[in-house]
């Protein structure tokens, strides 16, 4: 049984990865979600989703893949509560979404989730740290507690260096890792990334990838990313294949990560989207 | 695609850009020329000189100098901000220095130009508008609206040089920097590299010293001039201090980390617009001054029209008669002031004895009137008694501090050398209206040997008091008619050889309604210019505040969204823009407010001081209380619309 020291309410703590003692917890459960846009039965309505029912565990780190248009980014709004579905029914943490609403449902996100976005969305009037302790200061947590959430996490992300910098100083990479940081400082049940090295060069990407992969493994945090990068993809343990607003198929990692990614690879083929491109 | 397509293109993709730096551009320049129209008026030229309505002029005129000077380098600064970031692109992409800088000369000639044409125009339409409201409620009819060359050259001038030198500032500053920094414009904040508590403190102490000079130099000869120097040199303290202090209260509050953190968001984002803030404070405090002071000004001048008129005339209606002048039957007289809506409440009659001197060296001559005392006692409370060969010096004036027994050396005039008269005292205070400066007091015995004695003539003082003195307009004219109907057909009472008395004079009405009209119509100019400015500065404090608060309103609403995105509530959004907001209102109100008040009391000197004028204290709290709820009102509004904008209209839930 594996030891992970990590990080939580101040102090470190010691707790057991769950995939090893083989307990399934789900920490996500969307149920044959629905979403059209435009009125239901119009002409002009579109069905983003499709019945989609997913299910994710504690610890795992899952990348939802598919063509545009294919409704990744419908489903990842609807799973993090910023858009509501029209039929289903999203449960996260034990707490059905569709039972908070307003300001709740804020507050149930800056606890619960970390997001991670493709453009970062730091605030460029904060520098990197301000950003990152942002969320706790929400939550009013004591000074000391938060600097020393910021200088294990920047630490275990490289960017102890850029702390007192503002945004516009640092690089696009530089910039996603101090987002996670800032998804990952209140130590939240799962990360949701939408296409977090969509803006970045392949070098940045593997970096930021290798960060996902630490959350996972060091801090035992789940992760489900929405990409449409394979290169991507591969890091993660299952990659989950949507096409036209329904699961078309789901891959499970076996073997190294050069494997899986021929495996992926494989299967965009017979979806039909090009591969040539990652 | 030609160079002059590419600018086009550029300009309908972003014609809000443009549109939001022509609006503010023509709105410095029509506030400008609204003022031009005031300050190059012929009929306020005229009375300028003569009245101290040029003093007057003198700071709200420096105020909408800065004001044009902070205004349009201001939007300059929200515009090229935006701006910066393209032609960086465009300097990557090869353009030369040559090519931006003509694309730069181009758009910002174009839209100065423009922005003159607009001004000038729009703000001789509303100074039409301006001056027939103004002139119609106030009742003026001296004052006429007409366009000169000045208006027009002044305001191109100081519009041109202030364009010019910030459009420079622009050019230097693309040039000078790498293109890096330029691409990056638009989202860098904006930092200050000095950030100085003393040189803030000098600021301070620049201010306090100009406060001072006002104060001990605004009641001397040259106090206008004065005045001038001591608000330039006000202006400047105050923008070194908000400068310098801004930043450095910003950074004290880092120091605090708790504190800071929880303030973290409003605190970053008032320091990341620093350089628009500081401009913003410095503009709107400069115009809550000007308009709170001119208030201030105008309140006090109005209601002391009134009290002045009160002051110099105890009586509603006085004047001299003898037998030969103003000479009406009591019938007569009581059928044209009794009226039955406003009859006669009190009438006096004073016994006086009338005569001249001839002086000796210039050959004018002087009037004299003598009175019983018995006659003065009906006056006053005090009750006087003389002896014979005693006589009191009395001046029908009100003194300003309230030492009434003056030994001011008085010598009889005409008896002096033939008899022994002894001079008992000098009265100085206001009993009479102003029908003659001063009296000779006797006892009646004496007054009855003075008749024989000098060559004089005898005549009564009419002192009357009806229910309302301010419906006796026209009771004061029909009187003065049958006056100068009755006085044509009497031969003067004044030989020709009397120099420096006009009969017209000594025999005129002494009212206070007439007195009330002539210092309304004084003062009127003077109200009718501080209506103006005060108009203009506080519509102008508002329009910068709603440019200032909405020009930017897209970037808010990003960062709105990214806050929301990361799990911040609408309450917490709510409270973190009210708290930015909060200082840009009120900041510069208390400010603005307590200059106002420094200055009041400086210039107060040449009315004997804040102190002695509690009115005029009592004036200032009225007015700045108004302004202040105002403020308090437009703030919930802004704050309303601005929740409205950023979070309502953000959020599809």
């Amino acid at each position: 049984m594996k030891k992970i020291k990590s990080y939580k309410n101040g102090s470190y703590f010691t707790y057991t990865s769950t995939i090893e003692r083989g307990i399934a917890l789900v920490i996500l459960n969307a149920c044959n979600i629905v979403k059209i846009y435009g009125e239901p039965d119009s002409e002009s309505s579109t069905i983003a989703l499709n019945g989609v029912s997913l299910s994710v565990n504690k610890g795992e780190f899952i990348a939802i893949m598919g063509p545009s248009g294919s409704g990744k980014s419908t489903l990842l709004n609807v799973l993090s509560g910023i858009d509501k579905p029209t039929s289903g029914e999203v449960t996260i943490a034990g707490e059905k979404l569709s039972k908070i609403t307003g300001d709740k449902l804020a507050l149930f996100r800056r606890k619960q989730l970390g997001f991670v976005f493709q453009d970062f969305n730091l605030l460029d009037s904060l520098t990197v740290k301000e950003n990152i302790i942002l969320p706790m200061v929400l939550e009013r947590k004591a000074v000391p507690e938060m600097e020393s959430r910021v200088e294990y996490l920047a630490s275990l992300f490289g960017i102890e260096s850029i702390l007192d910098k503002y945004p516009y100083h640092i690089s696009g990479g530089q910039q996603q890792r101090a987002a996670i940081s800032r998804a990952l400082v209140n130590a939240p049940s799962i990360i949701l990334a939408d296409e977090p090295t969509g803006n970045l060069d392949s070098k940045s990407s593997e970096v930021i990838m290798e960060c996902f992969k630490k959350v996972v493994d060091e801090l035992s945090t789940t992760v489900l990313l929405v990409t449409h990068d394979v290169f991507a993809a591969s890091y993660c343990q299952k990659v989950v294949i949507l096409k036209d607003g329904t699961i078309h198929s789901s891959i499970t990692k076996k073997g190294n990560r050069k494997e899986f990614l021929d495996q992926i690879m494989n299967s965009q083929a017979v979806l039909g989207g090009s591969t040539d491109v990652f | 695609m030609s160079f002059n397509q590419i600018v086009w293109k550029m300009v309908r993709a972003q014609y809000e850009k443009y549109i939001f730096y022509y609006v503010c551009n023509s709105l410095a320049v029509m506030l400008f020329f609204l003022f031009s129209t005031l300050f190059f008026n012929d009929d306020i030229v005229q009375v300028k000189e003569t009245e101290s309505i040029q003093y007057v002029l003198t700071v709200p005129g420096i105020a909408l100098i800065t004001f044009t000077v902070f205004f349009i380098s201001h939007a300059h600064n929200i515009f090229i901000k935006r701006r910066k970031s393209e032609f960086g692109l465009f300097m990557t992409l090869g353009m030369t220095n040559r090519e931006v800088s003509k694309l730069l000369i181009l758009e910002n000639g174009i839209i100065g130009i423009l922005s003159l044409v607009t001004g000038i125009v729009a703000g001789s339409l509303f100074s039409r508008i301006f001056f027939y409201l103004l002139t119609s409620s106030i009742g003026i009819n001296t004052i006429f609206y007409h366009l000169n060359i000045e208006m027009f050259l002044y305001t191109i001038i100081i519009y041109l040089i202030v364009f010019v030198v910030t459009v420079g500032r622009t050019f230097f500053l693309i040039f000078n920097q790498n293109i890096v920094l330029t691409l990056k414009s638009d989202r860098v904040s904006e930092e200050i590299k000095m950030k100085s508590p003393l040189l803030g403190s000098v600021g301070i102490v620049i201010i306090f010293i100009s406060i001072l000079g006002l104060y001990f130099t605004y009641n001397g000869t040259n106090g206008g001039n004065y005045l001038l120097i001591w608000t330039v040199t006000t202006l400047m303290g105050l923008y070194l201090s908000i400068n310098q202090f801004t930043s450095f209260f910003i950074d004290l509050i880092k120091k605090n980390r708790t504190y800071y953190y929880q303030q973290m968001l409003p605190l970053s984002s008032l320091d990341y617009k620093f350089k628009q803030l500081t401009s913003i404070l410095m503009l709107i405090t400069v115009m809550m001054m000007v308009t709170i002071l001119y208030s201030t000004i105008i309140l006090f001048t109005y209601t002391e029209t009134a009290k002045q008129a009160m002051k110099e005339n105890p009586y509603d209606i006085a004047f001299f008669q003898t037998e030969s002048k103003n000479n009406l039957s009591e019938e007569e007289l009581f059928s044209i002031v009794n009226q039955t809506e406003n009859p006669i409440q009190e009438h006096l009659e004073l016994s006086i004895y009338s005569f001249f001197q001839k002086q000796p060296y210039s050959g004018s001559s002087n009037v004299y009137h003598i009175m019983s005392v018995q006659d003065f006692n009906k006056l006053t409370s005090n009750q006087i008694e003389l002896g014979n060969k005693e006589f009191i010096y009395y001046i029908n004036e009100e003194l300003e501090n309230n030492d009434s027994d003056h030994a001011l050396k008085f010598t009889f005039p005409n008896v002096e050398l033939k008899e022994n008269y002894t001079q008992i005292k000098t009265i100085v205070e206001k009993n009479i209206n102003n029908v003659s400066k001063e009296f000779i007091l006797v006892n009646n015995f004496e007054m009855e040997q003075l008749k024989n004695k000098l060559d004089g003539f005898e005549s009564t003082i009419h002192l009357i008091n009806v229910a309302n003195w301010k419906e006796t307009f026209e009771v004061v004219e029909k009187l003065q008619e049958s006056f100068a109907t009755f006085n044509e057909n009497t031969p003067p009472i004044i030989e020709g050889n009397a120099e420096g008395i006009s009969e017209e004079y000594l025999f005129r009405i002494a009212s206070k309604v007439e007195d009330y009209n002539r210092n309304k119509n004084t003062n009127g100019i003077l109200f009718f210019v501080t209506s103006f400015l005060c108009v203009l500065f506080f519509v102008g404090s508002f329009v910068i505040l709603y440019l200032n608060l909405f020009s930017n309103i897209d970037k808010e609403k990003a960062k709105v969204k990214k806050l929301y995105n990361i799990g911040v509530t609408t309450l917490e959004l709510k409270r973190m823009i009210s708290k930015e907001l909060t200082p840009i209102f009120f900041v510069p109100t208390i400010i603005g407010t307590i200059l106002a008040l420094l200055f009041m009391t400086g210039m107060a000197t040449d009315i004997g001081g804040i102190v002695q004028n509690p009115e005029v204290l009592v004036h200032f709290l009225v007015v700045s209380g108004i302004y202040h709820f105002i403020q308090i009102g437009f703030y919930l509004y802004a704050r309303k619309k601005m929740f409205l904008n950023l979070i309502h209209k953000s959020f599809i839930d």
